[in-house]
């Protein structure tokens, strides 16, 4: 099943995919690139605000192991997860089958835009050589030039990250469904994953005992409202 | 010496600090776009300085995106007093670490975890959007109130800058707020494993913890190898291999 996305909610949703993908790194960092905040604004946009949630606060728990540290290598989850949102709006059938499915689609793409933001500091290198007189020279133009050629390379890389993400989730989403119990596993191992992923990052940046007994404390206590809930 | 237009203007251009971000200079370039609305003014009385300064800004600088504007102000205020260059270039160079470290601490490892569990959590009980928004609001407002007060600080103090930090109330939040983000994840963990996997039979629950841990085995043991995200990716690949050979 193809999805039916207008011209008018295909042109916001690679904006809103480009908006997203600049705010990881160049502006303004506001965590509009959150997949919990990019997925719930897609579900929005696509008129199935449950999709949004879920699959944000699923590929959200693989975010919070990373940290977007200076040259460090990091996924971009952000235009990822707009183009599994978009991809999974509407769909027929119970979060079990496809939730796992559509989050791996996600982690993937977030691979690909991973390697993207290593090309862009690349091209960005390759301009501020090329510009290198002018800044020993003092030129006052010179920085912002350089910045605008860097915001614009960046929202391209953040334009194409949405498109093949878009591409990708329609092609998926085209594809034979997955029957129910294949559907549910790949849930269980992701939402596992997830978990995993979220309370490693949390134990690798507890510097402190202190961290690490809240972390404990914090774990019982929601156990137990969820077990009331 | 600075005019409020300019202070203005410089806080704009800090949101984007990192817009040509490169592995060689990394936020050195966004620096000196940030730095020209502040030493516009120093033409006046010295073009030649002014020349110099253009040219000390764009050099290599790297900390915390956050809390680029205390070095900013500094290395603006230091300009104005008529520092010698190489001192304000050292001073540059013993900004960035520190800076970088206590942005990542108070930041990335403190407030991010903390309001992005805190609205996995709340979503998760069912409250919808609205935590998400929340996360988003009360971040902003943090994050501009920093900057704000980064650059304020930066030019106040100009070389003596690291002492005023020292001082200052960020070490203190930055180590107290780490406990309360463990406290948050702790919290919003099994909060969102049970709404994501509602109705689920019981074995899948364990199943689901059985990954969790594997995962956190894994990546510990293997980080640089397997981190958790190619580990889900292998699982993915593994459950499609045998599930659609065995149909």
């Amino acid at each position: 099943m193809l999805p039916d996305w207008s011209a008018g909610t295909l042109a916001a949703l690679l904006g809103w995919g480009t908006l997203v993908g600049l705010d990881l790194v160049s502006v303004p960092q506001g965590m509009l690139a959150r997949p919990l905040v990019a997925g719930t604004m897609t579900g929005l946009l696509v008129g199935d605000l449950e999709t949004g949630l879920r699959l944000g606060a699923l590929i959200e728990l693989f975010a919070l192991d990373v940290m977007p540290v200076g040259a460090s290598r990091y996924p971009d989850f952000g235009p990822p997860t707009v183009a599994v949102v978009a991809g999974a709006a509407g769909l027929p059938g119970s979060w079990h089958e496809m939730l796992g499915l559509w989050g791996a689609l996600g982690l993937a793409l977030a691979g690909v835009g991973a390697w993207s933001l290593v090309w862009l500091r690349q091209l960005n290198a390759t301009a501020i050589r090329r510009a290198g007189a002018a800044l020993l020279a003092g030129e006052r133009t010179a920085p912002g030039r350089l910045q605008r050629g860097g915001l614009a390379r960046d929202a391209g890389r953040s334009l194409g990250l949405t498109a093949i993400g878009l591409v990708a989730a329609a092609g998926l989403r085209a594809m034979p469904t997955l029957d129910l119990p294949t559907g549910a596993a790949l849930t269980v191992v992701l939402v596992g994953a997830g978990i995993g992923a979220a309370l490693h990052g949390a134990i690798r940046s507890a510097a402190t005992t202190g961290r690490l007994q809240r972390l404990a404390v914090g774990l019982v206590f929601g156990a137990v409202i969820a077990g009331f809930a | 010496m600075t005019s409020r237009g300019g202070v203005r203007q410089a806080l704009l251009r800090l949101i984007a600090v990192q817009g040509v971000w490169s592995n060689e200079r990394m936020h050195g370039v966004g620096m000196a776009w940030a730095a020209q609305p502040l030493l516009e003014d120093l033409g006046g009385f010295d073009p030649q300085r002014l020349a110099e300064a253009r040219v000390r800004s764009a050099e290599p600088f790297n900390c915390h995106p956050h809390l680029a504007g205390v070095a900013l102000g500094a290395e603006v205020r230091a300009e104005f007093d008529g520092v010698p260059g190489t001192q304000i270039a050292r001073l540059r160079l013993t900004l960035g670490g520190p800076l970088g470290a206590l942005g990542d601490q108070f930041f990335w490892a403190g407030l991010v975890p903390l309001l992005a569990a805190a609205a996995l959590a709340l979503t998760a009980v069912g409250l919808g959007p609205w935590p998400v928004l929340g996360f988003v609001v009360i971040y902003n407002g943090i994050r501009i109130a920093v900057a704000r007060w980064s650059l304020r600080v930066g030019l106040e103090h100009g070389t003596a800058v690291g002492a005023a930090m020292q001082t200052s109330w960020l070490p203190g939040a930055a180590a107290g707020i780490g406990p309360w983000a463990g406290l948050a994840m702790g919290l919003a963990v099994p909060l969102v494993g049970r709404w994501l996997l509602v109705e689920r039979p019981v074995i899948d629950v364990g199943a689901t913890v059985a990954v969790a841990v594997v995962t956190v085995a894994g990546a510990w043991r293997l980080r640089a190898r397997l981190s958790p995200i190619r580990l889900a990716l292998v699982l993915v690949a593994g459950v499609l291999l045998v599930r659609l050979g065995a149909g």
